[in-house]
């Protein structure tokens, strides 16, 4: 392989100040992701061995398998070159360590990262697994029709969950109050309103997991017929890198289609984020999980986040539990996805709406949503007039519907299905 | 804490009217709903800017900043209360000058503990004569744009100095002509004062000047570079 890579890398990271991951070098350059890894190390390499010019900072993919409070896990994380040996150490076995990115900047936190590959693969986002390690034969776009039956499927459930709703929320106040606690210090002064929003948020989490249970059902027997139980995460793996947490950030972050079960995933995300140590367990429970629909809350909530329940396109990609190791220690080692707080109820009518409601429900208000949003949002403004306000706003969703083109980044037409989660409102 | 809901209300509002009336017709500045519209972006995109220098340049200890998504993409944002009020009123007053066109430029400076500026974030605005919203995904190419630019903020440490400990922060505002003189009169200004930037703020002996980013779009151009103090410590 000739050399002008290195020049390239080269100039992305020196004369453009950018942070060059290896998933968005990959796509840029259009080569395969291993030989953006490989180009990448090298760069590091002879910048490395020069000795002169700007410091380079470098982040690295680690996997591997550890144990924690008795328990085995696949842990993957990506972590600064400071922490790289710390990290190392820790695992019982290695897996697989390689070069995540190159930067000049030394990044305080995983963010940037995120941002990086957003843009990268939302370009790309017919293609994006062109360059991928994973593959999966059985992972195919969905027809139109079989899409429908999906969106229909995820509106019958939560009229049904909303009965059990109280008995989940005792549940997850159990969950989401060690997460609670975590802030220490400087962040306990406002820890009493992180406290109330995540309780919150876990709220919603719940009826929207309900949603999914359907969805989940489906995708766990399919998989269940997998000996490993790791495999079984691995099981239907889709079109994503082998990188997955840009990919569950931007399954998690990116706003979701007006199917209810993408929120559900960011919710969910959010809901794992906050008690990492319980999906943790979940993992080695999962073949069990996957087979019995058990009527454990406990399971309920981490099934679909395990089984990355998300419509059948989203399916089981691979779920390898991703910590990134922020370089402060941070309340929680947790994935980009934020926890952000819920947009007060101002804003969001009441859950049981959510499905149409879906774009509302959301905590973070872009730009691209408050567009879509309006529609929603500015005439339940008016609180006392909520109940009647979704009738009307049923019908207007229809004529929204080519607004809510205008922002989406993504036609929907262009991409029926697998991609459709991409999609934004 | 919910950051944006003292004005999200408006801009949605605005919003709203606008969409569904004129769905994809060509405004001109006159429109005030747009005008409130950009102003709108602006100033959610500076408030989501300023909490992120914070956090970046270490004026003050990252225990107290909290991951939120804008534009869909993780950023930093302080959980404090009184600093998030004090930011949250300076662009409260701010955008009225915006809506009207009034503000050139909005100004972070970084101070050293004897108050002279180490670094000026620079905010440069201008709105183009006529404003039109003619294309489907305007307003998605102006979140990919910001989404750039703060981005770029993340990783402005690459060619800045260390600040020295002990630095504090204050956000200035340069506008046109005597647009400050009607604002007097505006009630939010009475709640809280402006006070016209001392010299000493506003310039900077020695200033390097470095670009960070600019971005071009239908309805806003925006440019942000820092100013660095030669010698900081």
């Amino acid at each position: 392989m000739d050399d002008l890579y290195l020049d390239n890398i080269d100039e992305f990271v020196n004369d453009q100040n950018k942070i060059v991951t290896y998933k968005w070098l990959s796509l840029t350059l259009g080569v395969h992701v291993n030989t953006a890894k490989q180009m990448l190390y090298h760069y590091l390499q002879q910048k490395r061995n020069e000795s002169s010019g700007t410091p380079l900072h470098a982040t690295y993919l680690v996997s591997g398998k550890c144990v924690e409070n008795g328990s085995t896990y696949h842990k993957v994380s990506v972590v600064r070159e400071d922490k790289l040996d710390a990290v190392k150490a820790k695992m019982d076995v290695t897996i697989s360590v390689h070069v995540y990115s190159v930067q000049r900047a030394e990044l305080k936190d995983s963010s940037p990262l995120y941002s990086t590959d957003y843009d990268a693969v939302k370009e790309n986002l017919k293609n994006c697994n062109k360059y991928s390690a994973i593959r999966c034969a059985a992972a195919v776009p969905l027809s139109s029709s079989e899409l429908q039956r999906a969106q229909e499927k995820a509106l019958v459930p939560p009229v049904e969950k909303e009965i059990s709703k109280p008995g989940f929320n005792e549940n997850t106040s159990a969950t989401s109050k060690p997460s609670a606690k975590q802030p220490a210090g400087i962040m306990g002064m406002f820890a009493s309103k992180n406290a109330s929003k995540s309780q919150e948020s876990s709220k919603e989490v719940k009826t929207e997991q309900k949603e999914d249970f359907s969805l989940v059902e489906t995708s766990k027997s399919k998989t269940a017929s997998k000996a490993n139980p790791m495999s079984n995460f691995f099981g239907k793996s889709a079109q994503k890198k082998a990188d997955e947490k840009p990919n569950k950030s931007i399954k998690e972050e990116m706003d979701s289609s007006s199917t209810a079960s993408a929120t559900a995933s960011l919710k969910q995300s959010q809901t794992s984020s906050k008690s990492e140590t319980d999906v943790k367990e979940e993992q080695s429970k999962v073949s069990k999980a996957l087979k019995v629909e058990s009527k454990d809350t406990r399971n309920k909530t981490k099934r679909p986040e395990v089984v990355d329940s998300d419509d059948e396109k989203m399916l089981s990609q691979q779920k390898k539990r991703r910590r990134i190791k922020k370089p402060q220690p941070d309340s929680s080692d947790e994935e980009v996805v934020p926890d952000s707080p819920p947009v007060p109820n101002v804003h969001t009518p009441s859950p049981k709406k959510q499905v149409k409601r879906e774009p509302v429900s959301h905590q973070e208000v872009s730009i691209t949503n408050i567009m879509t949003e309006k529609g929603y949002v500015s005439e339940s403004y008016s609180e006392s007039e909520e109940e009647p306000e979704s009738n009307s706003q049923a019908k207007d969703s229809s004529s929204l519907k080519h607004q809510k083109k205008t922002s989406a980044a993504k036609k929907p037409t262009k991409q029926p299905s697998i991609m459709g989660f991409f999609q934004k409102k | 804490m919910i950051f944006y809901k003292r004005d999200a209300p408006l801009f949605i509002k605005g919003c709203c009217i606008y969409f569904g009336c004129f769905s994809m017709a060509t405004l001109t500045r006159q429109d005030l709903n747009f005008g409130q519209v950009v102003a709108d972006i602006l100033c959610e995109f500076l408030e989501v800017a300023i909490h992120l220098i914070l956090y970046v340049r270490e004026i003050y200890p990252s225990g107290i900043f909290q991951k939120r998504k804008k534009y869909n993409v993780p950023v930093q944002m302080s959980c404090h209360p009184e600093l998030n009020q004090y930011i949250q009123d300076t662009l409260h007053c701010v955008k009225p000058l915006i809506q009207k066109n009034e503000a050139e430029k909005v100004v972070m400076v970084i101070m050293d503990k004897e108050h002279h500026p180490v670094e000026r974030f620079v905010f440069e605005i201008s709105q183009p004569p006529l404003l039109s919203i003619s294309s489907e995904t305007l307003l998605s190419h102006v979140e990919q744009l910001l989404r750039a630019m703060i981005l770029k903020i993340s990783v402005c440490d690459a060619v800045l100095d260390n600040n020295p400990p002990g630095c504090t922060f204050t956000l200035l505002v340069h506008t046109r002509e005597a647009a400050t003189r009607n604002m007097e009169k505006v009630q939010v200004i009475k709640d809280f004062p402006w006070i016209v930037a001392d010299e000493q703020e506003v310039h900077m002996e020695e200033a390097k000047l470095i670009p960070l980013k600019t971005m071009t779009s239908d309805i806003l151009k925006m440019q942000l570079y820092v100013e660095e103090r030669t010698q900081k410590n």
